[in-house]
Formats: structure tokens, sequence, C-alpha cells
């Protein structure tokens, strides 16, 4: 008799409560992929909302005064007149949102930014708005970070694979003390020895610059030509020494995989080496490549700021130490919201990509 | 049936010895051991006493520290010439794998490959080895899978959506998909609880009348032998003790060790029940 009494109670209940919702829910728990991601991509905009939030703030507390040095900068270029007139200062503080409290210059940021993509004048180059200062800089960076990083990353998973595959054997020994010593080499250091061979001692590449100077940017053959030669030293120095941690930390994954028993009984299949290396070895430790890959790809955004520097590249580390030298705290902040962006942006798609590679990755819970 | 030799399987001396640094451990002591064609052979003995060393040494899938050190294990394969399996090497090794000689692990929990979806791990060994059967394909694993007592829908699912019994016949389905010469079983019903035993025994010994497999089961249980094989074969530290017809070991056993083996049944039964 109590065993029927609830029944009852529920479905009651279910009639009372409004339909729409539980048809939502019905619908949600039938598509647990769906309800997964949509609850992902939402925790992303509250990460990215309060990224960005504390970027601002911190920023806003640090000392110094960008008006006090635009308008000395502008003194000392143009011979301004001793006294800057109020009139002027308070324009150029309304312009960079200056004005009002700190909350409700932070509402006006947040306005610009997420309404018209508007990061506000650039100090360096005012009255340049700073998202143009910064878009002028990021294809050179994503050009010459990205593609070393995608380069590193595919050599050094197939070789510290090989490495692992190979352990006990000569070179699989050789290639691992190698990428010991060698992954932790800064990557200007490699910079500054290919610099010494392939510039100075051969003078067969250019060391400085993106492009050689005489040729107009364009879509020619000539243009991106010029633009991979002037990329190559630069490009190298960082899959050189990509490549090498890559293989220490893909062969370090692989070692385990291999006492593994399945890997016995692949063998005892008598499946041919290479299919055992790629569909039982590497497939069960490479998902921890993919997402550390997925995160090194987000931090480019920030520049490679000695290899930038070294280079004289015009990308976005450059952009950045002369922002930051000058107090340009618009393109500052600009530079850090794209990093924060292209950092949540990378897990996020990682986050969404993972269950359809790994069946053991639950998206469910 | 003139090339057809008796004996699949004639071991001969086998000795392995697994080097450590506390000094060598001979796991092996001379084997010689005969498989007759069509029958199940049983191996017995206490845990450590080379029964899987034994198993993984005519597998060639012996691993460092461990070193065969002597001996012949000639393997006679139907409508192949005969061969010593400890003297083939790469692709002609390669080549006999699976399709004449295959095996059953130990500890079957882990040998599935967690990322791969069961079909997978049977289609992969079959087009290894027999590539005209592509065509087949999707008759022959439900087949062998409802061989084992699995149902088809079982292809679809990933190791980790298995229960340990499942995995089992799953292994036990695999290894006979390209009906090979000889099966080596090594502890098929260790992990798994008393009725599954009973299940996963009555599905092997199907399989030798189904396929007419030839099958060394290998077990530290004399009960599992008792109900499944024809002769069973005594391992005690690395030494084979006693070779004989099951029932004729049962009833008259001529090593003390062997007795002390059998009288252990009973108290494995009692407490099944
Ligand atoms: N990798 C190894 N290194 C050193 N010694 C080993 C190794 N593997 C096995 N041995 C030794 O070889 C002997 C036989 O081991 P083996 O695994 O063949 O026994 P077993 O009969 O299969 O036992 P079980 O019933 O527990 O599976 C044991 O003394 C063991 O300690
Ligand atoms: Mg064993």
């Amino acid at each position: 008799m109590t065993a029927d009494a609830p029944p009852v109670v529920v479905v009651d209940e279910s009639q009372d409560s409004a339909p729409p919702p539980s048809g939502v829910r019905v619908w949600l728990s039938r598509h647990p992929l769906a309800a997964y991601a949509i609850r992902r991509v939402g925790l992303y905009f509250v990460e990215l909302w309060g990224a960005l939030t504390i970027a601002f703030f911190f920023f806003r507390l640090i000392p110094g005064d960008p008006i006090q040095t635009l308008i000395q900068t502008l003194q000392q270029n143009y011979m301004y007149n001793q006294q800057a007139s109020t009139e002027l200062i308070a324009r150029y503080q309304q312009e960079f949102g200056l004005t009002g409290n700190l909350f409700s210059q932070y509402l006006k940021y947040m306005e610009k930014l997420v309404l018209h993509g508007d990061l506000g004048p650039s100090l360096i180059n005012y009255p340049t708005p700073a998202q143009d200062v910064i878009l002028r800089a990021l294809p050179w960076t994503i050009g010459l970070l990205g593609i070393s990083a995608v380069l590193a990353w595919i050599f050094g998973v197939i070789l510290g694979a090989i490495a692992g595959w190979r352990r006990g054997k000569l070179g699989s020994a050789i290639a691992t003390n190698l990428s010991i010593a060698l992954s932790h080499v800064p990557y200007f250091f490699v910079a500054l020895i290919l610099v010494y061979i392939f510039a100075y001692s051969l003078g067969v590449l250019p060391a400085r610059s993106a492009y050689d100077s005489n040729i107009t940017p364009g879509l020619s053959l000539e243009f991106i030509g010029s633009v991979l030669k002037y990329g190559l030293l630069p490009g190298l120095s960082i899959v050189i020494i990509g490549t090498f941690s890559w293989i220490l930390s893909t062969r370090m994954l692989m070692v385990p995989v291999l006492g593994e028993d399945y890997l016995v009984y692949a063998e005892a299949k008598g499946l041919k080496g290479w299919r055992i290396l790629t569909r039982y070895a590497l497939r069960n430790c490479y998902l921890p490549q993919i997402t550390a890959f997925g995160i090194s790809l987000g931090f480019i955004f920030n520049g490679n700021v000695l290899v930038e520097q070294l280079f004289n590249y015009p990308g976005l580390g450059t952009t950045l130490v002369t922002a930051i030298q000058q107090l340009d705290f618009n393109t500052i902040l600009g530079v850090t919201n794209i990093a924060i962006f292209s950092v949540l942006t990378a897990v996020l798609l990682l986050d969404l990509l993972l269950p359809l590679l790994d069946p053991r990755v639950k998206y469910w819970k | 049936m003139n090339n057809v030799s008796e004996s699949v399987l004639e071991i001969n001396g086998l000795e392995v010895v697994y080097s450590t640094n506390r000094g060598d451990v001979k796991a092996v002591r001379g084997i010689d051991l005969d498989v007759r064609r069509g029958e199940i052979l049983g191996i017995a003995g206490e845990s450590g006493s080379g029964k899987s060393t034994l198993a993984v040494a005519l597998l060639r899938l012996l691993k460092a520290p461990g070193k065969v050190t002597g001996g012949s294990v000639v393997f006679n394969p139907a409508g192949r010439s005969p061969v010593d399996l400890l003297k083939v090497h790469g692709e002609e090794l390669r080549v006999l794998r699976w399709s004449s000689l295959s095996y059953l692990p130990q500890g079957s929990m882990s040998s599935l490959n967690p990322v791969m979806r069961v079909q997978d791990q049977f289609k992969d060994v079959i087009l290894e080895h027999a590539p005209d059967r592509r065509n087949s394909l999707h008759e022959m694993i439900p087949r062998l899978l409802a061989q084992v007592g699995l149902e088809p829908r079982v292809a679809k699912m990933y190791p980790h959506e298995l229960s340990g019994g499942m995995k089992q016949r799953v292994l036990m389905a695999i290894a006979v998909a390209l009906e090979p010469d000889l099966v080596i079983a090594d502890e098929p019903t260790t992990a798994l609880d008393v009725t599954i035993q009973r299940v996963i025994l009555q599905s092997l010994a199907d399989l030798r009348t189904d396929f007419g497999v030839t099958l060394m089961v290998i077990s530290h249980d004399m009960g599992v032998h008792a109900q499944l094989a024809d002769r069973v074969a005594v391992m005690y530290e690395g030494e084979l003790v006693e070779v004989g017809d099951v029932r004729q070991v049962f009833k008259d056993p001529r090593d003390p060790y062997t007795r002390q083996l059998i009288e252990s049944i009973p108290k494995l039964g009692r407490r099944a029940s």
C-alpha cells in the first residue's frame, strides 16, 4: 500500500510544475553530449568575463599616469605650450576612459570592448586605436609562432613516440639525452647560435626584421618568399627547442604505456610494428599532448618576447615590450585580453573535442 | 593427412632464466612435452612454478630479464612446414602469430586496447593475417561473439563498458577468430567468480568441438583440469613432475606433489558453495 502511494504523488507533481522546463530537461538528458557542450560553453563565458574583469582592475591599480606621460611626450615632440590646458587633459581623459569612478570606467571599457571591439586609443601611436596596433602585429606573431609551434609539436610527438618505442636502442638514448640537455635551453640562446652560424659566419640568412624592406608588402611571390626567408631563423630557434621538449614529454608518456598488457597482446596478435606503435601505444598516450598543445597555442598570443626582440620581428611580443616601456595601458590590456581570450578558447575547444577522441572521457558529469 | 603430424608442439629441454640483480632465477628447467593435435592439455602447478613463463617462452613474448637458455620447440602448423619457434624471427614469426598460434593471456582484464571498440580489435588481427575476409567481417564478428555467448551489440562497445567475464569471452572469441592450430590459455578463469568460471570452461570446451583447435590451458586450479583437460602436465619449481591422462592422474597420482594439488580441490569446492 505504501508502495502505491508515492507514484501518485510524483505524477501529480510533474503535472503541477510547468511542462516546458521538464521538456527541456528531458531533451538534455537524451542528448548528454549537447547538455555537456551547453554547460561548457556557458562556463566559458563566465571564465572569460571573470578574467577580463580581473585584468582590467589589475592594470588600473598599477601606479603611473598615462595622460601625464602622453602630455610629456607631446611636449617633447611638438614643443607644446608649457602648460597644457586643463581642457586638453580633460579631453584625453575622456578619450582614454579615465573619467568617473573606477566602476563606471569598468562598465564603459567593457561596453566598448564587447559591443564594438574597441580597446581605446593607443598611447604610443596616438590617436590610432589599440586594437589596430595589435591587429597589425598579430598576423606576424600567429605566422611565426603559430607555424613554429605546430611544427615543433608534430616533430616532437613523432620523434618522441619513436624514441619511446625504441627505448634501449642507441638512437633512442641519444635522442633522449639530447632532449634532456636541450629542452631547457632558452630559445634566445639557440637563436643566438643560429644567428652566429647562418647570418654572421655564412651570411646566408637575414637576422633582423620580418621581410626585405625593399619589397613592397602584398600578395606577391617575391614578398612571401622574403617573409619565409626572414622567418626561418627565428622560427627555427623555436621549432628546435620546442621539438626537444615535446620529444621528452611524449617519450615520458609513451614508456609506461609500452609495459601495458594490451601491447603484449598486440604483439601476440602479430600486428605490424608501425600499427602497434600508432594504434595501441600512441593512441593511448597522446591525449595529454593534445591538451598541452592547445594550452601552448593559447600562450603564443603573448608573443615570444625575447625571440621577437632579438630578430626585431614586428609581432605582439615587440608591441607588448614597447607598450610597457611607455605605459601604454590600453595596448598592454589589449594584448592581455587577447591572451586570455585565446587560452580560454583553446581550452574550451579541447574540452569539447576530448570526449570525441577518447571513449573513456566522460562528458555527462 | 600425410603431412599433418600427430603433435602440434614438441618441446624439448626448454630452459628459461630470469637474470635479476639477486642472481639468476631458473623459472623453467628443461621441460620435455608434446602437445597432441586436437587435445586439451592442462598445465598445473602452484603459483610461481613457471607456468606463465613456459607460455610466454612458447609464444615468443618473453621480455627481459627473461631469456631462453636452451632447448627447442618444434611447431607443426597444419599445411605449413614445421618450424622451431625459438629460431623464427621478424616477419616469419609475425606471420605465424594468431593465424597458427594464438594466446589467451593471464590477467586478461587489461589486454584489450581501451580506446578501440571490440569490433576493431577483431578487425585489425583478421585483416592483418587474412585480408581476403574483409567482406565477411560483418557476419564473422557477431558469429564469433555468439560462439562465446555474447550478443552482437558487444561488438560496438569499448572495453571499459564490459564486465570481467565479458572481456574474457571477447578474448576467447578473438583467440579463435583465425582458427589457429594452437591456443595457449593462461589462467582463463582465475580472476572470475565461480559461476562465470563454469560458463567460461564450458565455452572453452565448445571451442574445441566447434573449431577443432588444440588448447593448452594453464591453471593452478586442479578443478579446472578435472573439468576440461584430456591430459594434464604438473609443474613444480620449473620442472615437469608428472604428465598423463587426466583420469589416470587423478585416480593414481605418481608424484606426492600432484597428490597435494588434487587434495586442495575439495576445499575450493566447499568455499565456493
Ligand atoms: N620478470 C621477472 N623477473 C624475475 N623473475 C621472474 C619474472 N617473471 C617471473 N619470474 C620468476 O619466475 C618464476 C615463475 O614465474 P611464473 O610467472 O612463470 O609463475 P606461474 O606459474 O605463472 O605463477 P602464477 O600461477 O602465479 O601465475 C617465479 O619464481 C617468478 O618469481
Ligand atoms: Mg602465471
